[in-house]
């Protein structure tokens, strides 16, 4: 089970203040080392595909199932919309769909854990890398569909996996529990 | 109005039975040479610290006489929040009480909805969430040895620590989408499987994990300024660590191995080689050499991860439909700040009727009352610190 490890000397071997100077060794390395730090305004971070960013809606592909606002886990998705009825150009019974009026996100509630974007059955949600969306004021976090969809245009490929990965089956259901 | 009573002027002896819930008993002298115990409050502090614990000291000159933590500021209710919600929803809200082992956090979680439904999890996803787990403690361990020193005054180590953090989150990053509250378990397996390259990447990130170890013994393990600001500080008995229920570091220190990783293996702790670093006199310096063993623990498992990750599923290919939360149960997981413990009742539906959550920081910090009276009030800051608690674990 657990082993009791030797501790390391009680006091340094040779003389006071040679564990001082080890570690100034140690500084003086790194200082000779080039910096590791990034510039950042002017360097952009290389953020991997997967990094939840923002979210992105492409709205053609919503069919207002409403899944992803009844999922989040602060109720931050609102969603609008209303009905209507095509009638075939051939006769026969009309067939009435949902139209989204309003789909918006309010960032300052958002937890950033992608549950909307993983029960989404019709890939109408994405995340990008994007992050500089900070605002002065509250209000503005929320992102009404218009900006959503611009951020579709920086929505990154999936990664491919690793060795030995089995992928998901494709259009496999995505319960409660997955 | 008759029944009103007159009450007297503030009396520091009255604040402090507020506090305590109980009396001062001290017998002032008589005479111009009589002295009188100060209180003083520490904090709360400024959240980006360890959160804002706040503690209130009884001071006989320069020497505690008595210490109380007064925890609570940080109360965000994440146990009912949990009882609205369904399970990987609840995951959000168990990776942001202790926000810095975010990932061991919801592993126990899900073992405990697992556990309760029935779910048996495949083996590569149990091999990726033992990897993570311990990146994550990883991640823990170099932000309190870096921050540790910090609070002695000394300025370096912290930086070198970040920079190390830095690669293990992008690492982190690139698989789970997030430096911090990762989200990346899932009740039957994980969010997704592991992205190309990451096992060639965590190879290069351990080798520079190992060196930074390195580099951090030989610049604080063998300093004399830390051999006297923590030799024989705050040194906590086997028997005292034992009784107020501490675990983690913190324990170990103190010479004792209760660990769950090795007492009731979750996930593929028992398939695994490794050690439990144990202390011998249980001061300050102990704890922190324990931190840093521990680390070097942390990075044999994650080896011998990547060598045995077999091929397979990442999620069990038959999850139920709808999750019904039935029975109750208790699970044990070793977070990098001690011992965890949820135990989740349901009642037939999707979101818990209970959850109680064990967390290890709320036991260490309960040991303060213990430890700080007799000290010297400068050793504070080199025991406070070596207790190695997040508040928001405290207060949940």
């Amino acid at each position: 089970m657990a082993i009791d490890t030797s501790k390391p000397a009680d006091q340094p071997e040779s003389g006071v203040g040679q564990g001082l100077l080890k570690g100034l060794s140690v500084t003086m390395k790194t200082m000779l080392k080039p910096a590791v730090t990034v510039q950042y305004p002017h360097v952009k971070p290389d953020l991997p595909a997967r990094t939840r960013g923002v979210i992105a809606l492409k709205e053609g592909n919503c069919t207002v199932c409403y899944k992803c606002s009844r999922e989040c886990p602060d109720w931050c998705i609102y969603i609008d919309a209303h009905k209507e009825t095509h009638e075939p150009a051939a006769g026969g019974r009309g067939r009435s769909m949902k139209v989204l009026d309003r789909f918006a996100i309010d960032y300052a509630l958002c937890m950033y854990c992608g549950i909307c974007v993983e029960v989404c059955p019709f890939d109408a949600l994405f995340w990008s890398p994007e992050f500089e969306y900070a605002e002065h004021e509250i209000d503005l976090l929320i992102h009404e569909k218009d900006r959503l969809e611009e951020w579709t245009y920086t929505v990154l490929p999936p990664p491919a996996l690793e060795e030995g990965a089995v992928p998901a089956a494709d259009g496999a259901a995505v319960g409660e529990t997955a | 109005m008759a029944d009103i009573r007159e009450r007297p002027a503030f009396q520091s002896s009255e604040v402090t039975s507020m506090i305590r819930g109980g009396g001062l008993d001290i017998e002032i002298a008589d005479g111009s040479m009589a002295t009188e115990d100060m209180i003083l409050n520490i904090g709360p502090q400024h959240p980006s610290t360890h959160g804002v614990l706040r503690v209130v000291l009884e001071l006989d000159g320069e020497v505690i006489v008595r210490a109380e933590p007064v925890i609570g500021y940080m109360h965000r209710a994440a146990e009912k929040l949990a009882e609205f919600r369904d399970a990987r929803q609840t995951m959000v809200l168990m990776n942001r009480h202790d926000w810095i082992s975010a990932f061991n956090n919801e592993l126990g979680f899900v073992i405990a909805v697992e556990r309760l439904a029935g779910i048996e999890v495949p083996e590569r996803a149990q091999w990726i969430r033992t990897m993570f787990a311990e990146w994550n403690r990883i991640l823990n361990h170099l932000m309190f040895s870096g921050s540790y020193p910090l609070e002695l005054g000394a300025m370096t180590p912290i930086f070198y620590a970040f920079r190390e953090r830095e690669m293990v989150q992008d690492l982190m990053e690139s698989a789970t989408g997030a430096r911090m509250h990762h989200s990346y378990c899932r009740v039957g397996g994980l969010k997704d499987d592991l992205p190309a390259g990451f096992l060639k990447r965590s190879v290069d990130v351990l080798a520079a994990v190992r060196k930074t170890i390195r580099d951090f013994e030989t610049l604080i393990m063998g300093n004399e300024i830390i051999f006297a600001r923590c030799r024989n500080i705050g040194v906590l008995p086997a028997e005292t660590a034992v009784a107020y229920g501490t675990s983690g570091p913190v324990l170990h220190a103190s010479g004792v191995p209760m660990d769950p990783r090795k007492d009731e293996p979750y996930e593929k702790y028992d398939e695994v080689e490794f050690d439990v670093p144990v202390g011998q006199t249980g001061d300050s310096y102990d704890r922190l050499w324990v931190l840093v063993e521990r680390m070097k623990q942390s990075c044999d498992i994650i080896e011998q991860c990547i060598d045995k990750l077999p091929p397979g599923d990442f999620r069990a290919p038959k999850l139920p439909k709808t999750l019904k939360l039935d029975g109750e149960v208790y699970v044990r997981t070793e977070n990098p700040l001690g011992m965890m413990g949820y135990y989740l009742v349901g009642n037939g539906k999707k979101q818990p009727y209970r959850l109680k959550m064990r967390t290890p920081s709320f036991s260490n910090v309960s040991v303060i009352p213990a430890m700080l009276p007799g000290t010297q009030l400068p050793d504070l800051i080199s025991i406070l610190g070596s207790i190695f608690f997040v508040v928001g674990d405290v207060d949940r």
